[in-house]
């Protein structure tokens, strides 16, 4: 605040300027006034007045009334004009004073209300109190839940107590906290000597951070020279901690909060992993929708796919082997062999049946055949393993049939299940068990081949119509073989033709010719057994009698 | 020669609270005048052509986007720099206050440093 000046006054208060005068007028009063350094500001001057009193304002002197005895009367009426004027000038500095604080509160608000993480909060309210108190360091502690220990919040300047005093139930934070108060400590030294701190503290001053009667910190602020700290800090800082706790409690429980939204959505997503597991994504995603909570009884949907159904042949034999526990781990085994490969081809398992899987392919045939043929690779690899470990091959008989299929959700309100309603399904199932019967890997239907546009990458051989059982129309089935060992594949490609025509006079009774031919094919290919089958067939017929209807279309009343 | 300069606002503790905060311009023969609504403070910048105006927004009789307008658009008077003084949160004031021709623009409540600083900066005492 400026001194107030007589000079000033008079100045800005051209009224009490001319009352002034006026006065001196009206009172034929010879009487001037000087400030303190004597210069006249009122009236005539004249040398060796018989009178000089003081002009003050409450108890500054601020001039001189000098002149004949009416000075007196004069310099009293002006003091008192001076006292409210300075009165005033107090009063309004206070106000400022008051304003001013209202402004960095107000600054300070601003500032906290962009911040939501407790750590900046903390800053924003160590920096705003450095910036209206001395001091060297300081920071920003805060309690944990159970009240055991402090975390440091935010600082600046050198941590003027150490970690092991944030653990001390019975040292001076800890004190503190339970104080609840803010204070001020002036003579530090006394305090080192209960062995709190080695920094070279002089004088601390610090306030509670409290939230609803609840203390969940405190913010302190320390000086390495003497400072003498006010009231007038304390009220600023308790001030400041009042703000900034009701924030950082804020920012807490929003912490909390996000942290519990993140920890249930982890959860959720490790339930969609699983239930992912159980119900593939692709079935849930065919039915659209998006995750299984979705999905409710009667969801529905049709599509044409290609359902592919393997199996490990003779497996009972295989497994009467193996104990239960062999068993299971041996059935694992394969399947974690043989689902990856389901997936690379866009392919899904809906269901593992023992040592059977079964698996859709909803988009192009050729997926399934490409799947197919990827597999039987797979398990010739795992073969020669076996081999080496002793241990018996296997075979996998894969079938294939595409059509119409309805994917949807049945069972009641209690228990729900995924379900494929669909003729395409048994077909399927039935192509599959015919590789045992035809002593072939891979089998598909006519419909498959057919929804191929792409038959030329693989290799097929036709093995003629199967009535399936139920079903009113015979299937054509026709044999793939891009996935055999390699000189498996390579004779049957040698033979492909002469197996072809042994084929055509098989199914046009001329089964002479027919033996002949795939007799042909034994002689080049010893282990081809589907052309034995034929063989044998044709021998029959040529040595029985063959029946009017006969059309070659084989009955199959197995499954 | 003394400079002038004009506070106009029509709460009296913002008056006198830019006065107490520029107070120490007295010792610099700075001369203070005051109004407390637009249209005095009209006749004021045209009569006593003060070197810098405080003026306030939100005003009865003439507002202060209307001072600023008539002074710096109609009457295009030279050499007075104007402060416009808005609440906080009247932030739309902004654009129009450059529009009407305001050298600066500012809100309430206001930092008194600042404040002071941009004075003397005004007037040349820096």
């Amino acid at each position: 605040m400026s001194k107030l000046t007589l000079r000033n006054f008079l100045g800005k208060n051209k009224d009490a300027l001319a009352a002034v005068v006026t006065l001196l007028e009206e009172l034929n009063a010879a009487v001037f006034i000087e400030d303190l350094e004597g210069h006249l500001l009122v009236g005539k001057t004249f040398d060796a007045p018989a009178h000089q009193y003081e002009l003050v304002a409450g108890e500054e002197l601020l001039g001189y009334v000098k002149g004949d005895e009416k000075a007196f009367i004069v310099s009293k009426l002006f003091s008192v004009i001076l006292a409210k004027e300075s009165e005033k000038k107090k009063l309004g500095n206070e106000v400022l004073n008051v304003y001013q604080e209202l402004n960095l509160i107000f600054n300070f608000s601003e500032r906290l209300a962009e911040a939501i993480e407790p750590g900046i909060i903390a800053q924003i309210a160590l920096d705003e109190a450095r910036h209206l108190i001395e001091a060297s360091a300081g920071m920003v502690l805060l309690q944990n839940e159970r009240k055991e220990s402090l975390e440091l919040l935010a600082s600046f300047g050198d941590l003027f107590f150490g970690s092991s005093e944030f653990q001390n139930k019975s040292g001076l934070l800890f004190n503190i906290l339970k104080g609840a108060q803010p204070e001020i400590i002036s003579d530090f030294s006394e305090i080192i000597g209960e062995g709190s701190s080695n920094y070279p503290i002089k004088e601390l001053i610090y306030a509670p951070l409290k939230v609803k009667q609840r203390v969940m910190g405190v913010i302190i602020l320390a000086n390495d020279q003497p400072v003498l700290y006010t009231a007038g800090h304390l009220k600023l800082l308790t001030t400041l901690a009042l703000q900034s706790s009701s924030a950082i409690d804020s920012a807490l429980l929003y912490e909390k909060n996000i942290c519990e939204v993140r920890e249930r959505e982890e959860a959720m997503k490790r339930i969609h992993e699983v239930t992912n597991k159980f119900v593939p994504y692709e079935f849930i995603h065919a039915l659209g929708k998006e995750v299984l909570t979705d999905v409710k009884l009667g969801d529905q949907t049709e599509k044409i796919v290609t359902v592919l159904f393997t199996d490990i042949r003779d497996y009972t034999t295989l497994a009467e082997k193996m104990t239960p526990e062999e068993n299971f781990s041996f059935i694992s085994y394969i399947n974690e062999l043989l689902g990856p490969i389901v997936h690379e081809f866009h392919g899904f398992i809906i269901q593992y049946l023992g040592d059977a899987i079964m698996a859709i392919f909803p988009g192009k045939a050729m997926d399934s055949v490409a799947a197919a043929v990827a597999i039987q690779r797979a398990v010739e690899i795992f073969n020669s393993e076996q081999v080496l470990k002793k241990l018996p091959a296997i075979q996998v008989g894969i079938g294939m049939h595409t059509g119409p299929l309805i994917m949807g959700i049945i069972g009641d309100g209690h228990r729900l299940a995924p379900a494929m309603i669909s003729d395409t399904v048994n077909t399927a199932a039935r192509i599959e068990s015919l590789t045992k019967f035809y002593k072939a890997d891979i089998l598909l239907s006519e419909a498959t081949l057919q929804a191929l546009d792409n038959q030329e990458d693989f290799l097929f051989r036709y093995l003629g119509l199967v009535q399936l059982k139920g079903k009113k129309a015979p299937t054509g089935i026709f044999e793939c073989f891009s996935g055999n060992k390699e000189n498996d594949l390579k004779k049957k490609m040698a033979t492909l033709g002469t197996f072809n025509e042994g084929l055509s006079f098989y199914l046009n009774k001329s089964f002479v010719k027919a033996a002949s031919a795939f007799h042909n094919v034994i002689e080049i290919h010893p282990d081809d057994h589907t052309a034995k089958l034929f063989l044998s067939k044709a021998a029959k017929y040529i040595s029985a009698e063959v029946p009017e209807n006969w059309t070659g279309v084989e009955e199959m009343i197995i499954k | 020669m003394s400079q002038k300069l004009l506070i106009v606002d029509d709460e009296p503790h913002i008056r006198m609270l830019i006065e107490q905060t520029l107070e120490e311009l007295e010792d610099e023969d700075v001369d203070f005048l005051t109004a407390d609504n637009g249209e005095t403070a009209l006749e004021i910048i045209c009569t006593e052509k003060p070197k810098l105006v405080f003026l306030d927004v939100m005003m009865p009789k003439m507002n202060g986007m209307e001072v600023c307008r008539k002074v710096k658009k109609e009457l295009a008077v030279d050499g007075t720099y104007i402060i416009l003084l808005t609440a906080k949160g009247q932030e739309l004031d902004k654009q129009k206050g450059l529009e009407v021709g305001a050298d600066l623009y500012m809100t309430k409540p206001f930092d008194p440093e600042a404040l002071l600083k941009k004075a003397k900066e005004v007037l040349g005492l820096e």
